[in-house]
């Protein structure tokens, strides 16, 4: 029976039912299993087969990101009750992802955080546009260890280099790895101003996550 | 099932007005008529003079009236079908399809292990027609190489090596002659099982050359009214070089190629009435300095796109020329621009068959991964030639209005069903999938695909049955023509 929901929970990943995940997620807790076990026996394997297709050509993006939504709004159902239990899903890292200031572009930020999550690690986007003291902020609030900052503007990118400031100013630079991205943003850049890593895109930015935590 | 993926144009390119269609049929007829075409051939004479033509003995030189001409051409077939090896490889001419094969009959080989230039082989032949058998982008094969190991029977080995490696049609352009011509015949009628299988679906085809100006080559004409007269498709090219041995332009180099071909077809025609033929023209430039044959311009481009408007004129299938141009080095800018203007331009023209893919050196030399460069350049037209899809659900409305300003398209269903319709080249942006990243290198990523599919495929088996009694018509021929 409850393996039979854990095939389910996994389907609606693998498949990439969004709007069916909350309601199964949901009925599962009706049935009494645990929120743990849904995620970890359910959900993770089902976005590992995602991850697989990806790797193996059979998969597009979009079939990833919509694998992606899908297990989001399952464990926005699981979460709490976990939390409640007083337990926690085991994450890789926290990260906290935006746009920096004065820049717009959304997308790749977003790509990011979906793989990120996707993979393991909690993440907070905090949009497009943000100041580098908020960067500060979030990570403070969330107790964040990972730090992702996008700039798609050659004129913004300047912005990267602020937010490590800001970090180092606020004497928390040690307890943060920060990964810069964008496509005017290259290895050298990211040496330059002192940022922990770069990826060109999402998908080499989780090997970069995972190694940055130290979980690969 | 045998893997074919022909092309079928949604988009068209006249690039001559029927007015100048009109004009060109006008001329050649007038030609014909006039100036005549030298036949050399005894057989070829009498059948014209039992016709009625006005035939000269001495210079060997035909003359056909319009009328002649005209009705001649009225019994040759505008639709026919060139017979597989297998049912599923039939190729249905049928107005709306056109159809790629390799190109040929080069004579060196970049080799297959060492990369170094040498004489080509049998072997080289039966390699390619199992790559041929494989790639979707190959309708019919023409053997590529010459089989030079062989001697006098060099073209009925090449022959026997595309049957024995591959299901597709086969298209010979070097079994000349009427007693090889035979022999070939044979072989047709082993393949297809009778003589009577083999008129119903040809296993093979012929491409005889014209000689310009204004002539026929011996060999080649009685080799046609063999095969014409056995129900062998037969087709016939000319190759107008502008400046040497065709008017330095476009439209006199059509009219004498035009009066070439049609001039065979129609004998073609009084021998056996109702035979399948088709109709090709490959115009050139001679170098105005160096008298070098120059493919790479685009007066030839738009020649062969007006030669498929000929064709179909005079109510046959039209042959086109593709690919093959002057460019030394595969991978090369200069052989990429060629390729892409041909083997654009002669689908567009509604070219029935195209002749073909893998050669370099002006057709002489087979680099082999080059058949794979190629075969991402065809693939590249099939998407082009499709046109654009605007139906309701590709305007995307609903999507449009659920993601709204400033969102993005990546998390829609939409997205994810219809983004796997846009096609993009696989060799320039391969997918990920097992085996690791291909090589940086285009060409050795292409070379890369050509050994893996010499190592994964095996074409369907030519029974040991036929094998044989091809075995056996080879031998008879090697001891008839030595």
């Amino acid at each position: 029976m409850s393996q039979e929901m854990y095939e389910k929970l996994a389907q609606v990943v693998i498949v990439g039912e969004p709007e069916k995940a909350a309601g199964l997620a949901q009925e599962a807790l009706d049935q009494g299993l645990d929120p743990l076990d849904c995620i970890n026996q359910g959900l993770t394997k089902g976005i590992q087969r995602v991850g697989e297709l990806f790797a193996s050509g059979d998969y597009f993006l979009p079939d990833l990101i919509i694998g992606a939504e899908a297990m989001k709004n399952a464990l926005a159902v699981l979460e709490p009750v976990l939390t409640a239990g007083g337990q926690g899903r085991e994450v890789l890292g926290h990260a906290v992802l935006g746009t920096v200031e004065g820049d717009l572009h959304d997308i790749g930020k977003t790509l990011v955080g979906t793989m990120l999550a996707a993979n393991g690690f909690r993440v907070t986007d905090i949009g497009t546009d943000v100041p580098a003291a908020d960067f500060v902020e979030a990570a403070k609030e969330n107790g964040a260890n990972l730090i992702g900052a996008s700039a798609l503007l050659t004129t913004t990118m300047s912005e990267q280099q602020k937010i490590i400031e800001t970090f180092e100013e606020a004497g928390l630079r040690q307890k943060v790895r920060i990964m810069v991205g964008g496509a005017p943003v290259t290895k050298s850049w990211c040496d330059k101003i002192g940022a922990d890593g770069f990826a060109k895109d999402a998908i080499s930015a989780v090997a970069l996550a995972k190694r940055l935590v130290g979980a690969a | 099932m045998a893997n074919l993926e022909p092309l079928r144009p949604n988009l068209h390119l006249d690039v001559l007005s029927s007015e100048q269609v009109s004009a060109i049929r006008a001329a050649t007829l007038d030609v014909l008529e006039h100036v005549g075409v030298c036949f050399p051939s005894e057989k070829a004479l009498s059948v014209f003079e039992d016709h009625g033509a006005d035939v000269d003995r001495e210079s060997h030189i035909v003359r056909l009236s319009p009328d002649l001409v005209t009705e001649a051409m009225r019994e040759a077939p505008r639709s026919y079908v060139l017979g597989g090896r297998t049912g599923d490889a039939d190729l249905l001419l049928d107005g709306k399809t056109c159809y790629l094969a390799t190109d040929g009959c080069g004579v060196e080989t970049l080799d297959f292990e060492t990369g170094e230039r040498r004489t080509s082989c049998k072997d080289d032949v039966a390699r390619m027609a199992r790559v041929s058998d494989f790639l979707g982008s190959i309708s019919f094969y023409w053997p590529m190489v010459s089989a030079q190991d062989h001697g006098k029977t060099a073209p009925l080995h090449e022959l026997e090596a595309s049957f024995r490696n591959t299901v597709k049609h086969v298209q010979t352009e070097t079994v000349m002659g009427p007693r090889p011509a035979q022999y070939a015949v044979r072989m047709g009628e082993a393949v297809a099982g009778s003589a009577k299988t083999m008129r119903q679906r040809p296993p093979f085809s012929v491409l005889i050359c014209t000689i310009a100006p204004l002539a026929q080559d011996k060999e080649g004409i009685e080799a046609g009214m063999v095969y014409a007269e056995a129900g062998i498709p037969v087709g016939f090219m000319a190759m107008p070089n502008m400046g040497a041995t065709a008017p330095a332009t476009p439209g006199g180099a059509l009219v004498v190629g035009n009066a070439e071909v049609v001039s065979a077809m129609v004998l073609m025609q009084l021998v056996a009435p109702g035979a399948p033929v088709f109709h090709s023209i490959l115009a050139s430039v001679m170098h105005p300095h160096t008298a070098e044959y120059v493919v790479g311009i685009p007066h030839k481009y738009l020649c062969n796109a007006a030669a498929v408007q000929l064709a179909h004129d005079w109510g046959v299938p039209a042959l086109a020329g593709a690919f093959g141009m002057d460019a030394e080095e595969p991978g090369s800018w200069q052989q990429g621009r060629d390729n892409a203007y041909t083997a654009l331009l002669v689908p567009l023209a509604g070219a029935d068959l195209i002749t073909g893919s893998g050669l370099l050196e002006a057709s002489t030399l087979l680099v082999p991964e080059q058949i794979i460069l190629d075969d991402e350049v065809y693939h590249i037209n099939r998407v082009l030639l499709n046109g654009l899809d605007t139906d309701g659900e590709s305007l995307a409305l609903d999507v449009i209005s659920d993601v709204g300003p400033k969102g993005h398209f990546l998390a829609q269903n939409h997205t994810r069903q219809r983004l796997r319709d846009i096609w993009i080249p696989t060799l320039t942006h391969p997918r990920p999938g097992p085996g690791g990243p291909p090589p940086e290198d285009l060409q050795e990523r292409a070379r890369a695909e050509l050994e893996r599919i010499l190592t994964d495929h095996e074409p369907e088996p030519l029974s040991e049955t036929i094998q044989q009694e091809l075995r056996t018509i080879l031998a008879a021929a090697a001891r008839d023509l030595g």
